[in-house]
């Protein structure tokens, strides 16, 4: 598995479905079909453009420190996961801004040590906080259903 | 640098606790400790605006001769609470295959009174018949909580007036319109007796009587007298109460809350490792020489980019749920086992 964060008005030219006009228009049948396969592939993948990308590496960033944007999130995640992001030990420095009230983006700015990278920390803070909401959901049960049996 | 942010005290290692103080129909109070207040405050946050349930959003009138404009009847049709058990099922109308609504993404109600007595008549929820095909037999039935069993008064008819309307409800979140909102109120409060001294930057005359003793005083230990401020102090005890407006039981909007947070993070998860070759593979030195360029930092970019070739082997390890990963020493360890 890899990871999918594309760059701000980056990648367009290398996603788009249409073959490039400077290829040749006639060539022999196999490479025909090669083209063909290509072709469907990157038709999938410009679909796949369709849905907005809710989460993009923005310019400016290295393997170690990257700013990421978030679209149509906003403290609620932001918060929780700059601290999450902060507990990991390879993280040097995490921390999330809403550049513009009244535009629904979420910037969060990540830099690492050596030996791991702003994106494998972000996914690790990602999947704390899921860790985290699980352990809440078990302790909200369990508490819950003993209420309810001492009631 | 001394500091460490990865020391965590005793009680934070002990993971997340909650204690349950009230809960009946309508609210339920409970403490969440050893937790950090961004996560409690996501927690509110999301309980407030973010859990889906259902809500008027349609009306079609047919016939409306009470002395009330039609939008404002619409209007007051949208807040009235609908139950919304077994709305996760239904789907958003915008991601219905149907072409305007369905029973997939909607619940029908009708309203037919007409005033034929001699007296004022009183329209209320009660008379909100839901129609047609639903999920459940309980999804999108108005909720009734007083003793004669009427619900919200929706408007009054004069002798010979009627009102003949359809509505449709539609699934929706708070953010987008308060109508969509779980939670009446949601009561969020930390640190009774002060000692983070939050309004010493500035009160009116007296910060002991501007800040009152709230009903989680006798939970805490008061300051002892003459105690220095603890300027390394974080809050650590939240005190909830969550009041539900009708649609979700209180305990339901909480485990809901949690829930949508969830939802949330695997969207993003999911987001960050689908696909092959999104931009993390072949095409991503382009990418990222473009970036640097952008950004300026083209010089400050070829020194890593050899070390980011180096990492290509780690990632795979993402999806390996991460036992070799460096992550292994982290303190919170394996997964969150050692939250608990």
């Amino acid at each position: 598995m890899s990871s999918k964060v594309r760059q701000e008005g980056a990648s367009s030219d290398v996603e788009m479905g249409e073959p490039t006009s400077h290829q040749p228009e006639a060539e022999d049948t196999s490479m025909m079909d090669q083209d063909d396969e290509e072709n469907e592939e990157a038709e999938d993948e410009y679909e796949e453009e369709e849905e907005p990308q809710r989460v993009k590496l923005l310019p400016g960033s290295t393997a170690t420190a990257a700013s990421f944007q978030f679209l149509d999130e906003g403290h609620t995640l932001g918060n929780a996961l700059r601290y999450v992001i902060m507990k990991n030990p390879d993280v040097e420095f995490c921390a999330y801004a809403i550049p513009h009230p009244s535009e629904a983006k979420m910037n969060v700015r990540i830099q690492t040590f050596e030996g791991t990278t702003a994106i494998e920390a972000l996914e690790k803070g990602l999947k704390d906080l899921q860790d985290l909401c699980d352990v809440v959901t078990e302790k909200w049960v369990a508490e819950s259903e003993a209420f309810k049996a001492s009631a | 640098m001394d500091y460490d942010p990865m020391v965590m005290d005793e009680a934070e290692s002990l993971g997340p606790v909650v204690k349950i103080s009230q809960a009946d129909n309508v609210r339920v109070k409970f403490e969440l400790s050893n937790a950090d207040i961004s996560f409690a405050n996501s927690l509110r946050r999301v309980m407030l605006a973010e859990i889906p349930i259902i809500a008027i959003d349609l009306v079609e009138i047919e016939e409306n001769s009470s002395v009330l404009a039609d939008e404002f009847i619409a209007h007051r049709l949208g807040l009235i609470p609908l139950n919304a058990e077994g709305a996760e099922s239904l789907l958003y109308s915008r991601d219905c295959d149907c072409d305007n609504y369905c029973e997939n993404c909607s619940v029908k109600l009708v309203l037919h009174a007409k005033c034929t007595g001699g007296e004022n008549m009183s329209i209320s929820a009660r008379d909100l018949v839901p129609a047609g095909d639903r999920m459940n037999q309980t999804l999108g039935t108005p909720v009734i909580r007083d003793e004669d069993g009427l619900g919200p008064l929706i408007l009054k008819l004069r002798p010979g007036q009627e009102i003949k309307l359809e509505c449709i409800a539609k699934k929706g979140i708070a953010k987008e319109h308060a109508k969509w909102a779980p939670s009446a109120a949601i009561g969020f409060e930390y640190d009774p007796h002060n000692k983070l001294h939050h309004i010493d930057y500035w009160y009116e005359s007296d910060p002991k009587t501007e800040w009152p003793p709230s009903e989680y005083v006798d939970w805490e230990e008061p300051p002892a007298e003459g105690e220095p401020f603890d300027y390394d102090a974080v809050p650590n005890r939240f005190y909830y109460n969550v009041e539900t407006s009708g649609p979700l039981p209180p305990d339901g909007i909480v485990t809901e809350g949690i829930k949508v947070i969830q939802q949330k993070l695997a969207g993003l998860i999911h987001e960050l490792t689908e696909g092959e070759g999104g931009g993390y593979d072949g095409p991503r030195s382009p990418e990222y020489g473009g970036g640097g360029g952008g950004g300026g930092g083209d010089g400050g970019y070829a020194g890593y980019s050899t070390s980011y070739g180096g990492n290509g082997g780690n990632q795979s390890s993402w999806g390996g749920a991460g036992g070799t990963t460096p992550y292994g020493q982290t303190p919170y360890g394996g997964g969150g086992s050692s939250w608990s």
